[in-house]
């Protein structure tokens, strides 16, 4: 397991100094189950990336193998399939481009939450951390309310000037798709699909760490007709 | 009238013979670094020089808290004598220390303050010891020193002794202890608990080391205290046989070395000594070669006989120069002086720019060098009566005999040359995300993409260009990933699996670049964007070596995200210190090459010292 934080570390440290697109995307059916679809980008910074592997250690942590970050890769699918609640777990890993995906049912948005937050538990050292205990996703079959956890804030306070520029550059977007249309979202910068199915907000991970709220969202669909 | 002339002749006597700092220098010293004109550091206080890494470090035992508010002149050194560190290894143990002159002995104990006298075993001699340290002084003259026995010899005592005692391995047993350890612990644990519930709160044990611990026979030593005490006899023996060589018969390095002893005659700042047979003989590696073929280990060692490397540090105005000499013996100089026998390849020059941060020449014949070797090698394998010898040079006479040299030769003369040209932006592909509007689905998508990359360029002189032209032609065959581009040749996502690497073949010289610039507009070189003449000219006259660095540039263009922010802290620091440094080398004959770098500075600095110190430090952090 001391591999696996090592592997997320790098990843982590890699994400914080190179340019990165993080994609979330997540399907709610009528039924409350539904689709997550978690995907990070480095394709841009293959070259750093490839340099920073290329290292025996960075900082005096050893830096794994592509072999090593595979098989932890296989490892982390393992343990979050065996959540309940949870299945189809897939994780499709690009290593020319640097690109990872996870994608994953749920039976409910409860499921999927204590699913992340026992998956975080078991691979980090935050097993106590309060903001673990908060909730980000709550779903009541008319209206959506969507948040990110406040560690990131806490992470936000170690960035360095240099890597300010990069993470000006990267992209978070947040997906949400319904089986209903969407009457309307909260957050001013929300945009909703042409078919009122989905909405999406995008902004930079740099302002997201200084305002990790910019990705706030409460959606609501139109009532049931009776 | 006699009794002056007696007091007369018995002063200028015993300042004909007093020992100097270098006379102390032990002759098992095989580096040493000699600082000649020792009051360069004397206006640096104390405070700034424990400051620094190297120094905080290695004298962490020294200066304690004892050095407030003090300059090196105020510690009682005399600053009229050298002041030499020296590191040696030999058969048995390891040496490392200082050798300096005293001024003011009350003063130097103000600062040696974890020295405490100790019986002294040679007459006129007065020893302190301190830990592992011994500091031994003898009229106005100090050596500090540690000995540290070699850890296989101190386990070989060690273990004939234990085993000489009727004892059984100190590891059977290991892993059964280690259990009921583990048992023991957590019982004790238990106990403790239950202790420490019925003792008031204010007389219960702090720390579980309270508990003393009681050994069934304090006479008898366990393994571990029978090797301590080994170590510490091998110690002293050696300490004391080293102290009768250097105050008794008066063997040091000094005397028993003609090369050291004139080294040290020079006016420089500093002189290093490197004796590189001593390495050869004392290696660890050589261990096999000298039980399993001892003739051939004889005839090496005579090979190498004779193999030195001598420097000279020069403190200039705003230049620091390291003058090396490498020497050595006939047999191996005749194979350097083949190798080095070689007309510099001017082509390369029009492929240096005129606005290059780095770069190197290395001018050699490798054809000349390999036959040379060959008569001068094969003898000594010959002689080893051996069989897995006798079948090595076999194969190695036959592989002489069937390999086409020439080609071989022809393709890698030897001779190459290299550059630093910067950062620039290289092109890379990435993956986009692109979402549909009308249901926000999204589909990755290739787009072209900038990255920030270092540029180098690697080249060497050929006379068979034909040969890595085959090599690419078939590759390309094999994978579209190697492209022929009519004038050059490229190696798509070569480097770190995302940028080109191009290869160009032109008029004797084969070229490795991830310079795109150089690839596609200067395939035939730089032309008047070229190394300026003077430039080249330094390049050309230079011996088998030669390169350029402008500190300053090099520096600012090393790429940010390519280093730990440790790194960065350090090239920082580094980023004040401009300047340039130059390497040239000597023509090589059969007994030396000579070696020059010169590094200029800009900027200001209070003293020269101050920026040795700087330099140091710059250096010892990096190497860490």
């Amino acid at each position: 397991m001391n591999k696996l934080l090592i592997i997320f570390g790098l990843l982590i440290s890699i994400s914080l100094s190179s340019c990165i697109e993080i994609t979330d995307d997540i399907t709610i059916n009528a039924d409350g189950s539904g689709l997550f679809k978690y995907a990070i980008n480095l394709s841009e910074s293959k070259v750093k990336v490839n340099s920073l592997l290329a290292l025996d250690s960075i900082e005096g942590k050893k830096v794994p193998t592509l072999a090593e970050i595979e098989s932890k890769i296989v490892e982390f699918k393992k343990i979050f399939a065996s959540k309940p609640g949870i299945s189809n777990v897939k994780i499709e890993s690009d290593f020319t481009n640097f690109i990872f995906k996870l994608t994953c049912n749920f039976s409910s948005v409860n499921t999927l939450q204590t699913a992340v937050k026992e998956v975080i538990k078991e691979i980090s050292n935050e097993k106590n951390s309060t903001e673990l205990e908060a909730v980000w996703l709550k779903w009541d079959g008319q209206k959506l309310e969507r948040s990110i956890p406040d560690i990131t804030i806490k992470k936000s306070k170690e960035f360095k000037t240099e890597d300010i520029e990069q993470l000006k550059k990267g992209k978070y977007t947040s997906i949400s798709r319904f089986a209903k249309p969407i009457e309307k979202c909260s957050n001013p910068s929300g945009i909703i699909s042409k078919n009122k199915l989905a909405t999406m907000v995008q902004t930079n991970i740099y302002s997201l760490t200084k305002n990790p709220k910019l990705l706030e969202n409460t959606i609501y669909l139109f009532p049931n007709k009776n | 009238m006699k009794h002056l002339s007696f007091v007369i002749c018995s002063l200028i006597f015993t300042a004909s013979f007093a020992q100097k700092s270098e006379d102390l220098i032990p002759r098992d010293a095989v580096t040493v670094f000699s600082i000649n004109n020792f009051t360069l550091l004397q206006k640096i206080s104390l405070d700034d020089l424990v400051k620094y890494e190297f120094m905080a470090e290695v004298q962490s035992e020294l200066f304690d808290g004892s050095t407030s508010g003090k300059t090196l002149k105020d510690a009682g050194i005399d600053f009229d004598q050298k002041m030499n560190i020296f590191y040696g290894r030999g058969k048995e143990y390891e040496i490392s220390g200082f050798t300096f002159g005293i001024k003011n002995k009350t003063d130097l104990f103000q600062v040696f303050d974890d020295f405490q006298l100790a019986d002294s075993k040679i007459p006129g001699t007065e020893t302190y010891t301190s830990f592992f340290n011994s500091l031994i002084i003898k009229g106005n003259s100090a050596l500090l020193i540690r000995v540290e026995p070699l850890q296989d010899r101190v386990n070989e005592l060690t273990d004939s002794i234990w085993y000489a005692n009727g004892n059984e391995s100190p590891w059977v047993d290991t892993y059964e202890e280690m259990e009921e350890d583990l048992k023991e612990e957590s019982e004790k644990e238990v106990m403790k608990e239950e202790i420490y519930e019925e003792m008031p709160e204010a007389t219960q044990p702090k720390t579980e080391d309270e508990f003393p611990v009681a050994e069934e026979n304090p006479l008898q030593k366990n393994y571990y205290e029978m090797r301590d005490s080994v170590e510490m006899v091998l110690q002293i023996g050696f300490l004391d046989a080293i102290c009768k060589d250097l105050f008794v018969s008066n063997l040091n390095l000094k005397a028993v070395d003609s090369r050291f002893a004139e080294q040290l005659t020079h006016p420089s700042e500093g002189i290093f000594f490197l004796d590189n047979s001593r390495n050869l003989q004392q290696s660890k590696r050589i261990w096999y070669l000298e039980t399993m073929f001892p003739t051939l280990y004889s005839d090496l060692k005579e090979l190498y006989t004779g193999n030195v490397l001598l420097g000279d540090l020069l403190l200039n105005n705003n230049s620091v120069q390291f003058k090396m000499e490498s020497r050595y013996g006939e047999k191996l100089g005749s194979i350097y002086e083949k190798l080095n026998h070689s007309k510099f390849d001017k082509k390369v020059l029009n492929y240096i720019h005129k606005d290059n941060t780095a770069y190197f020449t290395y001018n050699v014949n490798l054809r000349e060098a390999y036959e040379q070797a060959f008569k001068v090698i094969m003898p000594i394998l010959t002689n080893e009566k051996n069989t897995q010898m006798s079948t090595s040079v076999l194969a190695l006479d036959l592989l002489n005999e069937f390999i086409n040299k020439d080609a071989l030769f022809g393709t890698y003369k030897g001779s190459m040359f290299g550059t630093f040209n910067g950062i620039k932006k290289v092109k890379t592909t990435k993956i986009e995300f692109t979402y549909d509007e009308e249901t926000f689905e999204y589909q990755e998508k290739e787009v072209k993409a900038e990255e920030d990359m270092p540029i180098f360029t690697l080249g060497f002189s050929t006379e068979r260009n034909d040969i890595p032209l085959k090599v690419l032609q078939h590759l390309s065959r094999l994978t579209s990933r190697f492209q022929n581009k009519g004038t050059y040749w490229v190696f798509e996502n070569a480097i770190l699996n995302a940028a080109p690497l191009y290869m160009i073949a032109n008029e004797g010289l084969f070229i490795f670049t991830n310079d795109q610039d150089l690839a596609e507009n200067h395939v035939k070189g730089y032309g008047k964007e070229a190394l300026a003449k003077k430039d080249a000219a330094k390049a050309a006259k230079s011996g088998s070596m030669y390169a350029n660095i402008n500190l300053a540039q090099a520096i600012d263009r090393f790429p940010r995200d390519f280093f730990s922010s440790k790194q960065n802290e350090i090239l920082d620091a580094m980023r004040g210190k401009t300047g340039s440094m130059e390497l040239t080398s000597s023509k090589t004959t059969k007994e030396k090459t000579s070696f020059d770098l010169l590094y200029t500075y800009g900027g200001t600095y209070d003293n020269a010292g101050k920026y040795l110190l700087d330099l140091m430090n710059s250096l010892y952090i990096i190497s860490k």
